[in-house]
C-alpha cells in the first residue's frame, strides 16, 4: 500500500529516545486496531511506525500505595483477566470485556484507546470514575495529564510528538462501594462503536442516601467531560426513580448544550436519560438491591 | 420416523468438508497463475451523467500499466443482464449510478493499476438524477434508460375485491417499507483467467451461475461458444449477488486482448459499491376479513426500486406479487407490482427475491386484522392457511405438499408455553417482552418461466460412477445433496461417487443456484439421469443373470437379487458388457418444472410446480429506555418436503434466521456511508438467539424423494416475526425496516413505556 518504516524499540528508554528524534514523522503503534483501519483507508500519513506493543514497562498492573497503576500497553483481555482490576476497577473490567470482539481485545491496548481520542472510546468513562490521569514520558521528562486535557477534540491528541503514555494512575475502588458498573449501547452486541456509554461508582448509606458518587458519560461529547452537576445533585439524596429521571433529563440537556443540536440527538437525548435511569436503578429502594450493612 | 434410505435423509459428511476445513480448496483470489496482470476498474462515482470523453493518455504512461480498455474495445455486444441486457460492461455514452464501470486497467502490479485509475480523465456532463421510484415514475422524470423508467409491472387479478371489501367485517390498509440490503457474503467477488494452449479463454470465478456467465462472456466478446470456459472456484457465499456478471466480463475482455494470465479481486468496499443490493420495496396492502377472521380480499400495490439496472428486478416484482397473499387463501385479489429504475445502486437477486419484503407486509396485516377481531395471531393464521385443494391468487390449485398448517401446529406448544410461562417470568424494570409469529410460502424455481436443469451420470469401464452437474455449490451444500440423490438411486455411497461440478467445458447447465431450486430441479435432473443409469445396469444384469429386471436392485456397486440370494454382478462387469455392445456409458437427465406463464393482465397461471412453507415464532424483549432489542428465542418450523440432508437443512434454517434478524433490526445500506463491514452491521455471534429448528416433511410427489427446498424460506419468516413481536411488546407497530434503536425508542416514547413509572 505504501512504504512505511517500522521500528520496534527493546525498552522504554529506546522508545522515547527514538521519539525524541523522529516523533514528528512517527506514529506510535500499540495494538494497531485503529491505526490499521486508517492505513487501509489511506489516511495514515506517516513515515514511520514505532511499535511499543512488546515493551514490558507498559504492561504492569499493580497497586502502589493507594494508587492503582495500569500500564498503557495492557490489552483489553489482560484487563479482563486481571484479578487486581476486577477488585479495584471493576467497571473498567466490564468495559474491556465488552470491547469490540475477542480478536481485537487480544491486541487493543488501554493506552491506544485513550490516545486515539475517539469520543466513543469505551475505556474513558470507567477511567474517569477513578479520577485517572495518564503518566506521559518523553526522553527528558515525565508528566501527569488528565484525560480531559489529553483530548483536544475528536481524534485529536494533545500530547507532543516525542511523548508516550506509559501508564494510568487510578484511585482504586474501596470495599465500601455499593454500586459500580459500565453499560453501553451499540447497534449490535459486539463489534459496534458505542452510540452511548456510561460508567458509575457509588456508595450508599444504610438509609440509601448517596454518600459518594462518580459518574461518566461516553460517546456523547467531543472530548471527555465531567458532569459535576450530576454527582452534586445526587450526593446526600435518597434516590427515587423520579429523581433519576429528573437528573437523567438534565444530563441529556447538558449534552445538547455541549454538542449543539445534531441529528443524532433525536435518539441520544432520550437514550441518555434512559440509560442513566437503567444504570443507576439499583440505587433505588424498589430495585430490591440491598445496600451495604 | 424410520428412514429406509441409505443415503437420503442422512447427514453424511458434507462433500469436500475435510478439504474446506483444512484450507485446501482454492478460491479465485488464490489461484496460482504465472505473473498474472492485475485488473482494476474505474467507477463513475456519479449518479447520472453523459460521458463526453475518456482520456487515458496519462494513465498509460505509468510504469507497469499494460493496457486500458474502454467501451470501444468491446468486440461483441456491450451489454449484460440475466433477463434484460441493459447493463454495459463498460459505459460508453453515459453513467447511471455511482458504481458504473468506465474503464478497465490491466497492470503488472496493484499499485500501478490503482495509480492508473487516478490518472484516467473522464469528462462528464451531469444529468438530473432520481433517487425514489415515485420521482422516477413522474411524467417529467429524467429517463434513465431509453425505454423509460418503469421496467415492468406484474398484475394479478382474481375475483372482485372492491365489492368483497364492502362485505368485510374488518379492512386494514397500511404501507410498509424496506431498505436496501447488502449480501455481505464472506468472500468478496474475485476471479482469474488465462488463455489455454488451444486459444480457449479459461475464466475462474466465484459465481452462482457459471453457465450464464459463459453465455454472457461469449456474447460480450463475440466469440464461438467453445472459445470460453467458465470454472466455478470454491465460493464463499453468494446469497444472490453472484448471479450477476461481476468480475467475469472484465477478465474475459482482458484475456481477449492481452492473452496473458489476469486476476481481479474486489476489495470489500468495491464489493459493497459495485454489486447488487436487495430491492427496497414500498408495499401498500388493503386486506379484508370476515367476522370469523377468514381473509376475503386483498389489494396490493408494490413498488420495487431496481436502481440503475434491471438485474433480477423483474423476478423480484413478479415474485413479490405472487407471494403478496402470504401462505393464505384469499378469494379476491388485485395486486400490482411495479419495478422502477432510479439512479440508485442497482438492485438484484437476494435470498428470497422480494418475498422477505412482502412477508413483512402480509404478516403485519395478519396481526392487525387479528387484533381488530380479537382473534389469537396463531389462530388467524391457522384459519387461513393454504391446504391441499386451496386455490392461490394466480388460480393454481394446490394438489399436494402444503405444509403450512403443520408448521403452525408444530409451533403451537412453544407458543402456548411462551404465552403462559415465558411472558410472565423474570420481570425486569423497563423491559417489555413480546411474542411474534411470521408465516411464509415460497415457490420453488423461477416464476412462470422455463428453468430447466440437466445432469449426466457416467460409468467408467472399471465400474466407477461420475455425476456431472452444472449446479454451483456456493457453500449451501448442493453437491452433497445431489450426490446423495444419485447415490441412493445407484446403490452406492455418496462419498464413492465422483463429482464434476460447474465447469462449462465439462458440465451442462443446471441453471442458477437461486430460487431455492437446486434440490428440487437439479435434484430431479440428477434423479432422472441416475434412474436411467440404474435401469440400464439392471437390464444388462437381468440378461446376464437370467432373472427378471424386477427381481434386481443396486447395492454397493453391484446389481443383486432383491430376494437376498448371493447372485450378483458388479458394475465393472456390466460396464464392459455395455461397451462390447457399443452402448454409451452415460445417461442424461433433464427436468423442467411443470409451470405456465402468468397471464400479463390477470396474472393467472401456474408460476411454480411446488412451494415450500414455514412459520417462525420469535420471543424477544425490548429495553424501553434505550430501544435495544434482545431476541431470545426463535422457533423455526419449515416444510421442506423431505430433508435430504437434515443437518444441512438445519444449517440453512439457522443461517436464515440470523440473516432475517439483521434485515429486521439493523441492516441498511447507504451508498458512501455504510461502505464496508465496519459501518454496515450484520448480526454477530453475540447477537444470536437460541434457535430451535423444526423440520416438517410434507412430501412433494414430483420432488426427488419428496424434497422441495429451504435456502430462501429459512430467512423469510424471521423479520416479520420480529416486527410482530415488537408490536406485541410495545403496543405499536413499526412499518419501516430496520427496527433500529432510533425507531424502537421512538415507539417506546410514543406508547408511554419510556418515562417515570412512579406516581
Amino acid at each position: 500500500m505504501s512504504d512505511i518504516e517500522y521500528y520496534r524499540p527493546h525498552d522504554l528508554d529506546e522508545a522515547v529516545t527514538f521519539l525524541a528524534r523522529n516523533g514528528a514523522t512517527t506514529r506510535i503503534l500499540a495494538g494497531g486496531t485503529d491505526l490499521m483501519i486508517d492505513r487501509r483507508a489511506g489516511t495514515l500519513n506517516t513515515d514511520c511506525l514505532c511499535d511499543v506493543s512488546r515493551l514490558v514497562e507498559l504492561k504492569r498492573i499493580e497497586i502502589i500505595d493507594d494508587r492503582l497503576e495500569i500500564g498503557a500497553g495492557v490489552t483489553m483481555n489482560e484487563i479482563v483477566h486481571s484479578e487486581t482490576i476486577a477488585r479495584f476497577a471493576p467497571a473498567l473490567k466490564i468495559a474491556a470485556s465488552q470491547f469490540a470482539g475477542n480478536q481485537i481485545r487480544n491486541v487493543a491496548t488501554l493506552g491506544g484507546n485513550v490516545a486515539h481520542c475517539s469520543p466513543c472510546g469505551d475505556t474513558v468513562p470507567p477511567l474517569l470514575i477513578h479520577d485517572a490521569t495518564a503518566m506521559v514520558r518523553s526522553r527528558s521528562d515525565e508528566r501527569a495529564v488528565s484525560l480531559a486535557d489529553m483530548a483536544g477534540g475528536p481524534y485529536h491528541c494533545t500530547l507532543g510528538p516525542s511523548e508516550l503514555i506509559t501508564r494510568f494512575v487510578l484511585k482504586p475502588m474501596t470495599a465500601e462501594m455499593t454500586l459500580t458498573d459500565f453499560q453501553k449501547i451499540g447497534r449490535r452486541r459486539a463489534l459496534a462503536i458505542s452510540r452511548l456509554s456510561m460508567a458509575v461508582m457509588a456508595r450508599q448509606e444504610k438509609d440509601r442516601s448517596i454518600a459518594f458518587i462518580r459518574f461518566a458519560l461516553g460517546a456523547c461529547t467531543p472530548t471527555p467531560h465531567h458532569f459535576e452537576a450530576v454527582e452534586s445533585t445526587l450526593l446526600g439524596k435518597i434516590p427515587t426513580e423520579t429523581l433519576l429521571w429528573d437528573v437523567g433529563g438534565k444530563l441529556a440537556r447538558q449534552m445538547r448544550v455541549i454538542t449543539g443540536r445534531r441529528p443524532s440527538a433525536v435518539y441520544k437525548e432520550p437514550a441518555i436519560a434512559g440509560l442513566f435511569v437503567r444504570i443507576l436503578y439499583p440505587l433505588v429502594a424498589s430495585s430490591g438491591k440491598p445496600v451495604a450493612p | 420416523m424410520t428412514n429406509h434410505y441409505k443415503q437420503v435423509g442422512h447427514s453424511i459428511p458434507k462433500i469436500g468438508i475435510t478439504e474446506r476445513l483444512t484450507g485446501a480448496p482454492v478460491f479465485s483470489a488464490d489461484i496460482n497463475l504465472r505473473n498474472p496482470l492485475i485488473l482494476r476498474v474505474l467507477r463513475s462515482r456519479r449518479h447520472h451523467a453523459r460521458i463526453r470523453s475518456i482520456d487515458t493518455t496519462a494513465a498509460r504512461t505509468i510504469d507497469g500499466v499494460v493496457a486500458i480498455f474502454t467501451a470501444k474495445d468491446i468486440p461483441g455486444k456491450n451489454a449484460h443482464g440475466i433477463i434484460n441486457k441493459d447493463q454495459p460492461l463498460l459505459m460508453g455514452d453515459k453513467v447511471r449510478s455511482l458504481s458504473d464501470p468506465v474503464a478497465l486497467v490491466a497492470a503488472k502490479t496493484d499499485t500501478a493499476a490503482r495509480k492508473a485509475l487516478d490518472r484516467i480523465k473522464v469528462d462528464y456532463d451531469d444529468l438530473p438524477a432520481v433517487f425514489t421510484p415515485e420521482d422516477a415514475m413522474a411524467p417529467d422524470a429524467p429517463a434513465i434508460h431509453d425505454k423509460g423508467n418503469i421496467l415492468f409491472t406484474r398484475k394479478i387479478k382474481r375475483g372482485d375485491p372492491e365489492t368483497a371489501f364492502k362485505a368485510c367485517a374488518v379492512v386494514v390498509e397500511k404501507t410498509y417499507r424496506t431498505t436496501r440490503i447488502e449480501h455481505a457474503f464472506l468472500e468478496p467477488d474475485a476471479g482469474a483467467g488465462y488463455v489455454d494452449d488451444d486459444g480457449t479463454l479459461v475464466i475462474f470465478a466465484s459465481t452462482q451461475n457459471p453457465h450464464y456467465d459463459h453465455q454472457a462472456v461469449v456474447s460480450i466478446l463475440g466469440l464461438e461458444k467453445d472459445r470460453v470456459r467458465i470454472i466455478q472456484t470454491a465460493t464463499g457465499g453468494g446469497f444472490g449477488s453472484k448471479l450477476d456478471l461481476n468480475v467475469q466480463g472484465f477478465i474475459g475482455l482482458a484475456l481477449y486482448h492481452l492473452k496473458q494470465p489476469v486476476r481481479m479481486i474486489y476489495s470489500r468496499e468495491e464489493s459493497f459499491l459495485a454489486t447488487a443490493k436487495r430491492h427496497p420495496l414500498t408495499m401498500t396492502l388493503k386486506t379484508g376479513a370476515d367476522k370469523q377472521g377468514r381473509l376475503i380480499a386483498t389489494r396490493a400495490t408494490i413498488i420495487c426500486d431496481t436502481g440503475a439496472y434491471a438485474s433480477y428486478g423483474i423476478p423480484v416484482a413478479s415474485r413479490s406479487a405472487v407471494h403478496a397473499t402470504g401462505p393464505y387463501e384469499i378469494e379476491h385479489v388485485d395486486i400490482e407490482s411495479h419495478c422502477v429504475y432510479t439512479n440508485n445502486p442497482f438492485s438484484g437477486a437476494m435470498r428470497g427475491f422480494g418475498t422477505p419484503q412482502m412477508a413483512i407486509a402480509h404478516e403485519s396485516q395478519m396481526d392487525l386484522i387479528a387484533a381488530q377481531l380479537d382473534i389469537d395471531p396463531l389462530e388467524i393464521r391457522k384459519i387461513n392457511a393454504l391446504s391441499v385443494g386451496s386455490v392461490t391468487s394466480t388460480g393454481q390449485k394446490l394438489t399436494a405438499s402444503v405444509g403450512i398448517g403443520e408448521c403452525l401446529d408444530r409451533l403451537g406448544p412453544y407458543y402456548e408455553q411462551a404465552r403462559n410461562e415465558w411472558l410472565k417470568e423474570g420481570d425486569i424494570p423497563y423491559r417489555k417482552k413480546g411474542i411474534g409469529i411470521g408465516g411464509m410460502w415460497y415457490g420453488i424455481g423461477n416464476t412462470g418461466t422455463k428453468n430447466p436443469s440437466t445432469a449426466k451420470i457416467k460409468l467408467t469401464p472399471d465400474g466407477r460412477l461420475t455425476l456431472y452437474t452444472g449446479a454451483a455449490d456456493i457453500g449451501q451444500g448442493s453437491s452433497t445433496v445431489l450426490a446423495q440423490i444419485a447415490a441412493e438411486v445407484l446403490g452406492i455411497t455418496a462419498e464413492s461417487l465422483h463429482l464434476v461440478v460447474a465447469d462449462t467445458q465439462r458440465t451442462t447447465s443446471a441453471g442458477a443456484t437461486s430460487a431455492s431450486r437446486q434440490t428440487y430441479i437439479s435434484g430431479n435432473a440428477v434423479h432422472i439421469a441416475a434412474t436411467a443409469c440404474a435401469s440400464a445396469l439392471i437390464a444388462e444384469a437381468a440378461a446376464l443373470l437370467d432373472l427378471p429386471a424386477s427381481a434386481l436392485v443396486l447395492s454397493d456397486g453391484n446389481v443383486i437379487e432383491a430376494a437376498g440370494s448371493t447372485r450378483r454382478v458388479d458394475f465393472a462387469r456390466l460396464a464392459s458388457r455395455l461397451l462390447e455392445k457399443k452402448k454409451p456409458l452415460e445417461w442424461h437427465g433433464v427436468f423442467d418444472p411443470d409451470t405456465t406463464a402468468l397471464d400479463p393482465e390477470t396474472g393467472q397461471g401456474v408460476p411454480y410446480a411446488t412451494y415450500a412453507y414455514a412459520a417462525q415464532l420469535v420471543l424477544l424483549s425490548v429495553d424501553t429506555l434505550t430501544g435495544e432489542v434482545f431476541v431470545e428465542k426463535v422457533f423455526a418450523a419449515h416444510d421442506v418436503g423431505k430433508a435430504i440432508h437434515p443437518e444441512n437443512v438445519i444449517g440453512q434454517i439457522c443461517g436464515g434466521v440470523v440473516m432475517g434478524l439483521g434485515f429486521a433490526l439493523m441492516e441498511e445500506y447507504t451508498p458512501e456511508e455504510t461502505d464496508s463491514l465496519k459501518d454496515y452491521h450484520v448480526p454477530t455471534c453475540a447477537d444470536l438467539p437460541d434457535i430451535v429448528p423444526i423440520i416438517v416433511e410434507a412430501p412433494e410427489p414430483t420432488g426427488p424423494f419428496g424434497a422441495k427446498g429451504v435456502g430462501e424460506p429459512a430467512l423469510i419468516p424471521t423479520a416479520p416475526a420480529v416486527i410482530n413481536a415488537l408490536a406485541h411488546a410495545l403496543g405499536k407497530r413499526i412499518y419501516q425496516l430496520p427496527a433500529s434503536l432510533e425507531k424502537v425508542l421512538a415507539v417506546s416514547i410514543e406508547t408511554g413505556h419510556y418515562g417515570p413509572k412512579e406516581a
